[in-house]
């Protein structure tokens, strides 16, 4: 029997539970993480509502909350202001957002308690693709102080898989290991993911055909459907999206088996909200994801407004048993990405869709621009060496205006201009 | 063992609430730090355990203090 299909559920009590029953958990759950940030944070001791009696009520009476109020509330007193719940030296652990162009980072700890119960999301995750003890990982990050893939390192080894770390190595060094170590399961960004790919092709291996492996988790950014297409084919194993977010803490949703990504309801309350009126959509309906999440102490977030753009199914939709509702598609994008070009929408993995199409193409930005006042999107792609290139700039010319309903301008870049990107990829620039 | 569709039997629920009342007892009043140490690491596995059961759940570490 393989393996992966044997105990199916991390926990199958809380991922197989009746809508009701986990309705129920939620609430028992979320009355006592109000009471907790209550008494023991100023900044939720000011902004919760008395008297919250239900989840119906909490959705319509407890404020949103964004970004903006929880760097205001560390700005306070840095590093976390008046945000904590549990007291920080209590924390064995920190994390902060990159803070790239200038913004302040977001800080975030880790109770001793709160790590247990991030890595337990990451093994419900990893589990649920099918890994399982004794497999060879190696999770290509760069162990900083982006939280990234840490949780995925501890649960791996909590599950009884075993680590090769490759924390300072360097992309030759990755693909080598992967091969030599006959490498199962490795976990990197959908960026870094085609980089390992490219870096196979110069060394002349086949990492399909050379390579051992038979899972690729891929996290922390959007993915679109043409990059996914392109490392499922050059690693020769299926991939599995994870999300998660600093602000969490850990990750809240993975994709199951059956290709739905989850959210892990027993531990967050997921409302999808129209962003211009606020309300909730129906099921199948395009929102903004706002989280609350369940399982943290020091640092809580209640109906946190994350940006991210999804389409929510409901459980009963996919066959793998979970009754946990999930994401169509995964996060579709950002919010605040979505930009008007002429009036028609262009959002960064819209591009990416089209242009990850090409095999020629290795890197690529997108920059929305104001020429002589007409807005237009200028495509910088670099392609790949080695690759006839003659004409790929019609040709991704042409594919944009058909699939995207603009013509942008191309061009062609030499190797090395176009920024690298490990962690967050940034390839999309508003300079109007 | 299991059920054998992987659910809990009762005497491995009451086995793990038991050993998490249990480890709690120490981490409050055992002053070896190793001891201690050991106590809280575990509690916060355990924890998990019984939360992805849906056994128990709470937030407890504000009851400690870094000694
Ligand atoms: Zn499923």
């Amino acid at each position: 029997m393989d393996r992966s299909t044997l105990h199916k559920f991390w926990n199958p009590v809380t991922e197989t539970m009746p809508r009701a029953d986990l309705a129920d958990w939620q609430w028992r759950k979320l009355e006592r993480a109000l009471a907790r940030a209550k008494a023991g944070s100023p900044f939720w001791a000011a902004r919760i509502p008395d008297g919250i009696s239900s989840l119906k009520d909490y959705a319509e009476r407890m404020p949103i909350l964004r970004k903006a109020d929880l760097i205001a509330a560390e700005a306070e007193a840095p590093p976390y202001g008046t945000l904590p719940s549990t007291d920080p030296s209590l924390g064995i652990r920190y994390h902060q957002t990159s803070g790239t162009s200038g913004n302040t980072p977001l800080r975030t700890f880790d109770t001793a308690r709160d790590w247990a119960w991030a890595v337990d999301m990451w093994c419900t995750a990893l589990h649920g693709a099918g890994i399982r003890p004794g497999q060879r990982a190696c999770v290509a990050f760069g162990y900083g102080l982006f939280i990234g893939f840490w949780g995925m390192q501890d649960a791996l080894m909590r599950m009884g898989c075993q680590i090769y770390p490759t924390g300072a190595m360097d992309s030759k060094t990755r693909v080598q290991l992967l091969v030599d170590k006959k490498i199962e399961v490795l976990a990197s960004t959908p960026t870094y993911a085609l980089r390992l790919l490219d870096t196979a092709r110069e060394m002349g291996i086949d990492l399909a055909r050379d390579g051992s492996l038979k899972r690729v988790i891929a996290s922390a950014e959007p993915m679109s459907a043409a990059t996914r297409r392109t490392i499922t084919e050059g690693f020769g194993a299926p991939i599995t999206d994870i999300a998660g977010m600093t602000e969490l803490g850990t990750i809240f949703m993975f994709e199951c088996l059956s290709g739905s990504p989850h959210i892990i309801e027993n531990n967050y309350i997921e409302e999808v909200l129209d962003p211009e009126t606020g309300r909730p959509v129906e099921y199948g309906e395009r929102g903004v994801r706002v989280t609350t999440g369940l399982g943290r102490e020091g640092i809580q977030v209640f109906r946190y407004w994350t940006e991210d753009v999804v389409i929510k199914r409901p459980w009963s939709e996919c066959g793998c048993g979970r009754s946990w509702d999930w994401y169509a598609g995964g996060i579709i994008g950002r919010h605040d990405d979505m930009r008007k070009i002429r009036g028609i929408p262009v959002t960064p993995v819209l591009i990416e869709d089209v242009v990850r199409t090409f095999p020629e193409v290795f890197e690529f930005q997108s920059v929305l621009r104001t020429v002589r006042g007409l807005d237009g999107i200028l495509i910088r792609v670099e392609p790949h060496t080695g690759f006839g290139v003659t004409g790929l700039d019609e040709r991704i010319r042409a594919e944009v205006k058909r699939k995207i309903g603009l013509q942008p301008e191309v061009e062609l870049v030499g190797p090395g201009i176009l920024p690298r990107f490990e962690a967050k990829a940034v390839r999309f620039h508003d300079e109007r | 063992m299991t059920n054998g569709d992987g659910f809990l039997t009762e005497r491995h629920r009451q086995d793990l609430v038991d050993c998490y009342e249990k480890l709690h007892g120490l981490a409050a009043t055992c002053d070896v730090p190793a001891v201690r140490a050991a106590a809280r690491a575990a509690i916060a596995e355990v924890h998990a355990a019984l939360d992805g059961q849906a056994i128990e759940f709470e937030y407890y570490s504000h009851r400690w203090e870094n000694r």
